[in-house]
């Protein structure tokens, strides 16, 4: 079994308001022109990730279906001159890179995955894992433009980062990976209901792929 | 007296890099770009040229020449000057 | 204390590039050939030129189904082992682009069907389903040291007991979404890519590129004594001008694992990286020799970590490695190869990647 305590969650759930409006209301957040060129979900990424302090021994993993959606939509919108601002910053992990960058703060460890329907659990594994004794699983997405038309991005913007601790004190929930028969019927958890676990601090209890049970509680 | 291909580049400046509250008047000719009081950096150049090479016909061949191109404003006037064909200038 | 692991076994280690499989392209290699060719940057007459190395008889451009999937499906057919992407067998897929340029093939046709594959996910659920794997498969993306994450998260898998042996598969094939990406940043320019070669102008290939490694904890005839990495988070393309993210990351890798070492870099071409990179390296690894292959392959991108190490591990069974195509005297430091090399007496190959954000990625690899 893989577990570890979590010491701290933040999660924003920004829903289907636009890039505008985001930017407006948490741009305090952030140093002064610092999100002139940072994205929606950079945005809200970096309301829950800055102010629980990565630190150059943490393990940091991302998870992100869609990723940078508009950016991308921007630079493919931007041919036959593409942008290279664009072209940057559609580029996973650009929403982490983003926020650290501006902090200028250095990672050991930094894993960026991307997946479907099996990508909390999977991102939950690589955390899990992870060697450093705090580990911050952090990820989200934004809501797109043509492509949530055609049915091939998010139709909500949110982000949370979860602090994952091989130390208990101070422990706000915990969360488990633990084994299953590889073939028992399983229910995978996407992104965006794993977040409203993690928003709600609601406990789950799911196979979630072959072999994988995700257990989540909340002491507080 | 104002120049007027500066003022169209500071502008431009502002307009492509979407620089909030900045004016024209803000951004100094000889200041260096990239480092400098505005904060823009290599990424904040390199959309400048797309911008610029669309604007006036000019083209930047690699990121060794747009440095040097966007030293400064002063720097960037003198290069669109002498590569840019003189019907896409401003009246003097 | 607790006693480390023993180091994960590679037991087999394949490639393709636009030369052909990892054996194929050790010869062109050798014989001091590159693959690049100067193309139109967005695949239309009348673009700039630019040095791209495609696999042949591909189109450039998206087509449906993706005209990369045979060479896909030819190296996949190397892989031995049936049963992957299961638990105890899982997949671990890495690359940068995946399918994205079907985005732009959408955008510029508007055919639907291309939006299927647009996704990285979706890209590697097709993939994966073309090649017959089952859902235990995770999808790691993160630049130019995707290949190595994949490589370090099989590893962490198999040391935990969650997985009996791991497939880490990397692909990436150039289109005009990312030529377009790099021309724009204008390090892909009409120059040819010169790694580590002092001169006034860098530039960069990119190319095409796939491949595999079956990791077990018992089995093969070569090992990864080491895995390090280090994210400087200075710059998004730029790296702190002391060296020091660079140094970083070979300081984590232990020494003492190997005796004698050669280097296998990035080197893309460009000229500030590969300063630093060569000052880093010579700083770890006095005397080492170093090369890198982009400026006869390109830059192989999300692929180039594994691309690069089943040519060096083909290198290593040859008994030499080819020197740093492309590439002329003077270098940034005595240590670049320009002339391919004999490897008796090397113990090991020291493989460093970087990517943007200033991310840092190395293993060392030796027989086991």
């Amino acid at each position: 079994m893989l577990e570890r305590w979590i010491t701290a969650l933040r999660t924003e759930d920004a829903g289907d308001e636009s890039p505008a409006a985001t930017r407006e209301r948490l741009r305090d957040l952030f140093p002064r022109n610092a999100t002139r060129r940072m994205t929606q979900l950079g945005i809200v990424l970096g309301s829950t990730l800055q102010p629980l302090r990565p630190r150059e021994n943490d393990t940091v993993v991302y998870a992100s279906t869609h990723a940078e959606t508009l950016a991308l939509e921007g630079y493919l919108d931007s041919f036959p001159n593409p942008s290279p601002t664009l072209f940057q910053t559609s580029i996973h992990p650009s929403s982490v890179q983003q926020n650290l960058i501006q902090l200028q703060q250095p990672v050991r460890e930094l894993l960026p995955l991307t997946g479907g329907d099996d990508l909390p659990a999977l991102a939950l594994q690589a955390a899990l894992l992870a060697p450093t004794a705090r580990t911050l699983l952090c990820g989200g997405e934004e809501r797109g433009g043509w492509l949530l038309e055609q049915g091939h991005a998010s139709d909500r913007t949110f982000a949370f980062t979860l602090v994952l601790s091989t130390d208990a004190t101070d422990a706000i929930g915990r969360v488990s990976l633990e084994p299953a028969a590889s073939d028992a019927p399983f229910r995978p958890l996407p992104l965006a209901a794993f977040f409203d676990h993690l928003h709600h601090r609601r406990p789950c209890d799911l196979l979630v792929s072959p072999g994988r049970r995700l257990v989540l509680n909340w002491s507080t | 007296m104002s120049d007027p291909l500066k003022n169209q580049l500071k502008t431009l400046m502002i307009d492509t890099l979407r620089l909030e509250d900045v004016t024209p008047a803000d951004i100094v000719d000889d200041e260096p770009l990239i480092g400098g009081g505005l904060s823009l950096d290599s990424i904040d150049a390199l959309e400048l040229v797309v911008r610029l090479e669309k604007e006036f016909g000019i083209k930047i061949g690699s990121s060794e020449e747009s440095r040097t191109a966007l030293a400064s404003v002063n720097a960037l006037a003198d290069y669109i000057r002498a590569h840019a064909d003189s019907s896409r200038l401003p009246a003097a | 204390m607790s006693v480390p692991p023993p180091p994960i076994r590679v037991a087999a280690c394949g490639a393709l590039t636009a030369f052909g499989d990892e054996t194929v392209t050790l010869d062109a290699l050798l014989a001091g050939r590159t693959a690049l060719a100067a193309r139109p940057v967005q695949g239309r007459p009348g673009d700039d030129l630019v040095p791209l190395a495609l696999i042949p008889a591909r189109p450039y451009d998206e087509t449906l189904p993706p005209g990369w999937l045979p060479a896909l499906q030819t190296l996949a057919a190397r892989i031995p082992g049936e049963g992957w992407g299961t638990p105890r067998r899982p997949v671990f897929v890495t690359g940068s682009n995946f399918g994205v340029g079907h985005l732009l093939a959408f955008r510029r046709h508007g055919d639907p069907a291309h939006l299927d594959l647009g996704t990285p996910y979706e890209c590697v659920a097709h993939v994966a389903r073309t090649l017959g794997w089952g859902p235990d498969v995770t999808v790691i993306s993160h630049a130019c040291v995707s290949a190595h994450l994949g490589l370090l998260q099989a590893t962490r898998t198999l040391h935990a007991g969650l997985a009996d042996e791991a497939l880490v598969f990397s692909f990436d094939f150039i289109s005009a979404f990312v030529a377009g990406g790099f021309h724009a940043l204008k390090i892909l320019n009409a120059d040819f890519p010169a790694p580590y070669q002092n001169r006034p102008v860098g530039s960069i290939g990119l190319g095409d590129g796939a491949a595999f490694a079956v990791l077990t904890r018992d089995r093969g005839d070569f090992a990864l004594a080491g895995q390090s990495l280090h994210n400087e988070m200075h710059h998004f393309t730029a790296n702190r001008a002391d060296g020091s993210g660079f140094a970083a990351c070979l300081a984590d890798l232990p020494a003492a694992a190997v005796r004698r070492v050669w280097l296998k870099g990035h080197g893309t071409g460009t000229l500030e990286a590969g300063r630093l990179e060569t000052a880093a390296l010579d700083q770890a690894f006095p005397d080492a020799p170093l090369v890198s292959w982009k400026g006869a392959l390109g830059h192989t991108l999300g692929s180039c970590g594994l691309v690069e190490l089943a040519i060096a591990l083909a290198a290593i069974r040859r008994g030499r490695a080819p020197g740093t195509i492309g590439a002329t005297a003077p270098g940034f430091t005595p240590a670049v190869a320009f002339d391919a090399f004999d490897l008796a007496g090397f113990d090991g190959v020291v493989c460093t990647s970087n990517a943007f954000g200033g991310a840092h990625a190395a293993f060392i690899a030796c027989h086991a």
